[in-house]
């Protein structure tokens, strides 16, 4: 299968304030992802999962070249040109119109872009004249996907889109996907719910604290990690990780819980 | 796509913004009032100043320039990077192949231009005015200094106030930046300028002084409103403070250059 990107030994970390220093500039590496290997396929929809703070969003930033880390086949800027990238939860806001904001993104891409024939894609036809300000949730989130699909990107990288749009969009979202990846278009979505992606992904790889644990199609994934069909993110992490799910509590999103060492890397 | 197509393009949605309705009608108060009150043969300015030609009323209304459009600088700029980073657009932005040094001056280009144009234009009434009660007006070339005066000291507040925004972690703490320099470059730059003088072991009993005026003028090459009131002192005969044409010049050029790559060089390392 033709793969249009490769990530060999990807990894990132994140700066934040070191607080154990009395100097208020001090900073240190913070959280991040680990060693990702990876390939994108070319029309397929790859799944990323895990819990919150696994590091899918970094590494979909990485992906998408807003950090400059190494380990891909293509420079930051060319990764930039191919790529359209949906952040998650983008609060737009203003009294910018729809179509004007659109506009300013196709100048960003630096291409000639029917910005009509996406806002019918997207289904905005009829607020493509509102001002950001007046858009719901779920209107939003269909911009911020029109604004991925300027200049017709070979790789899609979408967080969360599914948040906020209610089940009737999400079945439409989920066909645009279908048919784009259909056309050849590799798409990467992120969500911490593996019922979102059931139907959708054609692979999934699953994260957990910056690491990648296990990746393939969901039915291998599962056989992998000895789990049935109605298994969710849960259950993937406490086999892959070895914790008993009796054992889980909110502080599963503690970084001490599960560090590198027990799944077989080292933490830096 | 050069940087001044996307710069015109965000230079129309700022000037559509809500603030908008608040800047325009602060700077019509201050440049086309200052204008008629200035150009009244009857005037008696408590400085002391002459009014004598057309120029002289330009020169003289910069006070009243000094204050409104720097400050409508700070409020057209404050959130140029900060909101779409609090947002997340500027993810999307950013992830855009347009290059991050193109981006940075489409930005300033954009959000300069929000603040020039309307100060440009109330220049052109300002002009009007002046011709009225005057039935004069002022060279071309005495026009063109002050007109790139007045373009260049709202790029340095342009440049100074995205840059603050680019470092900003939140609004509040962007608008505190820009609004500090704002106050430290127009209304403390005269405390600071006798404290300079102080130490310098200038007498600031008494600011005519041809001592303190040097000083002043020193001083004043490290703020933009000073090195503003240099380039509009060009034209003017009989003012001397010490300081030459080319001072005036290579300090422009160093606030215009310094904080523009400043900006630009955090927009290229930036990570939203």
């Amino acid at each position: 299968m033709e793969t249009s990107l490769t990530l060999n030994d990807v990894s990132w970390r994140h700066t934040v304030r070191d607080y154990s220093s009395w100097k208020p500039w001090a900073k240190k590496d913070g959280p991040g992802i680990h060693s990702i290997n990876l390939e994108i396929h070319k029309g397929q929809i790859l799944g990323l999962i895990g819990p919150n703070g696994a590091g899918k969003s970094t590494l979909m930033k990485a992906i998408c070249g807003l950090y400059d880390c190494k380990g891909f086949d293509k420079t930051c800027t060319s990764r930039r040109i191919g790529i359209g990238y949906m952040p998650e939860q983008v609060r737009w806001e203003g009294r910018i119109s729809v179509r004007n904001t659109l506009k300013t993104i196709s100048l960003m891409r630096e291409e000639t872009v029917d910005v009509g024939s996406i806002i019918q894609i997207v289904g905005l036809s009829s607020k493509s004249d509102h001002h950001l300000d007046n858009l719901s949730q779920g209107m939003r989130q269909r911009l911020s996907l029109a604004c991925a699909l300027i200049g017709n990107p070979k790789i899609l990288v979408l967080d969360e889109p599914l948040n906020g749009l209610d089940p009737l969009a999400q079945r439409a979202f989920s066909n645009l996907l279908e048919s784009l990846a259909s056309k050849g278009v590799s798409i990467i979505i992120s969500s911490h719910q593996v019922a979102d992606l059931e139907m959708l992904a054609d692979r999934v790889a699953l994260l957990h604290h910056g690491q990648l644990l296990i990746e393939g199609t969901l039915s291998t994934v599962r056989e992998n990690l000895g789990l049935d069909d109605n298994s969710g993110i849960l259950e993937m992490i406490c086999s892959a990780t070895g914790i008993d799910p009796g054992d889980v509590s909110l502080e599963l999103s503690n970084d001490d819980l599960l560090p590198f060492k027990q799944l077989g890397g080292e933490e830096e | 796509m050069s940087a001044f197509t996307l710069g015109w393009h965000i230079m129309k949605e700022r000037l559509s913004a809500g603030r908008m309705l608040v800047i325009w009608p602060l700077l019509a108060i201050f440049i086309i009032f200052s204008s008629w009150g200035l150009s009244d043969p009857k005037a008696d300015l408590l400085s002391g100043l002459t009014i004598d030609s057309a120029y002289d009323v330009m020169f003289a209304s910069t006070a009243f320039i000094g204050l409104s459009a720097t400050m409508g600088a700070v409020l057209i700029s404050f959130d140029g990077i900060s909101r779409d980073r609090l947002s997340g657009v500027l993810e999307i932005k950013l992830s855009q192949p347009i290059e991050r040094s193109k981006y940075a001056r489409s930005l300033l280009i954009g959000h300069w231009g929000a603040i020039f144009f309307p100060v440009l234009i109330l220049n052109l009434f300002s002009l009007a005015i002046i011709w009225h009660r005057m039935n004069e007006l002022p060279s071309v070339e005495e026009f063109f200094i002050y007109t790139l005066g007045t373009g260049l000291l709202l790029l340095w507040y342009t440049s100074i106030q995205l840059l603050a925004s680019s470092w900003a972690k939140d609004m509040g703490s962007s608008i505190a930046i820009g609004l500090g320099v704002w106050m430290t470059f127009t209304l403390l730059w005269l405390v600071l300028t006798t404290v300079v003088a102080g130490l310098s072991g200038v007498g600031v009993e008494n600011l005519n002084s041809s001592e303190y005026v040097e000083i002043g003028g020193m001083v004043d090459l490290f703020s933009p409103n000073g090195v503003y009131n240099h380039l509009l002192e060009l034209p003017l005969t009989g003012v001397d403070r010490g300081i030459s044409p080319l001072a005036s010049t290579i300090a422009a050029i160093v606030w215009s250059v310094l904080p523009l790559q400043l900006f630009i060089r955090r927009i290229e390392r930036m990570h939203p």
